[in-house]
């Protein structure tokens, strides 16, 4: 049996499409309908409880929350496509150095970037409201702050993990990638951070990936 | 070298120091005062860019994200003291998946709570927000209903074995009732596993110990 992905063309979404994608796996993507309230549905949340997209289901096996789904493939299929999305096992220190940007990623550039996305994108495409710039901007602001520090890490370093380009890297892209679509300037503003988003964002996947997913967000831009 | 653990026992700090103690892991404690801003000297951004607690120095390997330090301890003591990771892929995929409930949604209700009836107020000299207060309130309830029916059919969020998720959640769920103006985590006739669950958390050795620290209940 297939893999199954559930969700419409969201930043949470395309995130794990761009792992199985980076992955060379096939797989089938069930749209789930915010605008008829299907995520809320008992069929759905029967699968995913708190009636949030994605949710994966590989051949029987349930599990949600997009960067743990990620964090599955790149694991099942360490031997396929991209390797070491993870670093290996037996690399400790390597594996605390990406659990160290998988945490940066979740609270120090998700926190900022999901403000965004919430108000810029959320707002008028399901509920066709106005949005509020001035959140926006306090967001860019916060968001600016952080890449300030990104930059510094990314002085001494390729990636946000080390030298090996890794799912901490990748866990920006979506969402990166939906904030400078909304606006935000500091991804040009700090040259280290410049080329390490040029370097992953032209990836060939997720590349890919943008290109089946823009018209999505397109009706609010 | 003994380990060294940087920052004030706050919710972050408190991570680690009780996972160095599940793991019965020799360490000093360094306390690290933002009060006093020594989170911005040049010497400690050396070690923690951003500025944030906690940071360790494990014989020179600097590591911080306090989720991360928890899982590097865990890693690097694997067979000493109880597991805390989940190894099968499956199990492993759902230690994932609930690491991320814990610290994304969890983390962003229970916070939510405490900056508006503790953290504004008492540091920031902040009025208390009560729609927002309710507004966070109601969120974690939701978010707990489902633990609720997860916690019904095992004994932790995983399974039936402790892992770090469990633990990762002790902090602010220990503030929520300390110092959040609620009880939502010992409510038993509301919701009796999340009661039954929080409490056998708090009653480990381990925790015991962090909240004897002079400063645990800052």
């Amino acid at each position: 049996m297939a893999i199954k992905l559930y969700g419409s063309l969201t930043s949470c979404v395309t995130m794990v499409m761009c792992v199985l994608k980076e992955k060379g796996l096939e797989y089938e993507r069930i749209n789930i309908d915010f605008s008829t309230g299907e995520h809320k549905s008992p069929e759905y949340m029967e699968k995913q409880p708190f009636g949030q997209v994605p949710c994966l289901d590989d051949d029987g096996f349930l599990v949600y929350e997009c960067r743990a789904i990620c964090h599955y493939l790149a694991a099942k299929y360490a031997n396929q496509g991209t390797p070491n999305l993870i670093p290996p096992a037996d690399d400790f220190k390597a594996i605390a150095r990406f659990h160290q940007a998988v945490s940066v990623e979740t609270h120090n550039f998700n926190k900022y970037v999901w403000m965004v996305t919430r108000e810029r994108v959320i707002k008028p495409l399901y509920f066709k409201q106005e949005w509020n710039q001035d959140i926006i901007d306090q967001a860019f602001k916060e968001i600016d702050d952080k890449l300030a520090v990104y930059d510094k890490i990314l002085a001494k370093q390729k990636y946000m993990a080390g030298d090996t380009f890794t799912l901490a890297d990748l866990f920006h892209l979506s969402f990166g990638t939906t904030v400078i679509r909304c606006g935000c300037k500091s991804f040009e503003k700090y040259p280290n951070v410049s080329r390490w988003w040029n370097d992953i964002s032209s990836r060939k996947a997720w590349q890919e990936v943008y290109e089946e997913s823009k018209h999505y967000y397109d009706p609010i831009f | 070298m003994v380990l060294k653990l940087y920052g004030n026992l706050t919710a972050a700090v408190m991570r680690p120091y009780c996972v160095l103690l599940e793991k019965n892991v020799p360490f000093e404690h360094i306390p690290i005062d933002i009060d006093k801003g020594e989170n911005r000297t040049p010497e400690y951004l050396a070690k923690q860019p951003f500025g944030l607690i906690p940071c360790i120095d494990d014989d020179g390997f600097i590591l911080y994200e306090s989720r991360a330090i928890c899982h590097y301890i865990a890693t690097k003591y694997a067979h000493q003291g109880p597991e805390l990771i989940p190894q099968d892929l499956q199990k492993n995929a759902l230690y994932q998946q609930w690491s991320f409930v814990e610290a994304l949604h969890f983390e962003e209700e229970s916070v939510g709570v405490l900056l508006e009836e503790y953290y504004n107020p008492v540091y920031f000299g902040q009025e208390k927000n009560p729609k927002l207060y309710d507004e966070h309130l109601t969120k974690l309830g939701k978010i707990l209903d489902i633990y609720e029916t997860v916690l019904s059919q095992q004994k932790y969020l995983v399974g039936d074995e402790v892992t770090l998720v469990d633990l990762n959640h002790l902090p602010n769920a220990m503030l929520l009732g300390a110092h959040g103006g609620t009880n939502i985590m010992q409510d038993e006739s509301t919701r009796p596993h999340v009661a039954r669950w929080f409490k056998e958390l708090t009653s480990r050795d381990s925790w015991k110990e962090v909240m004897a620290q002079p400063s645990g209940e800052e």
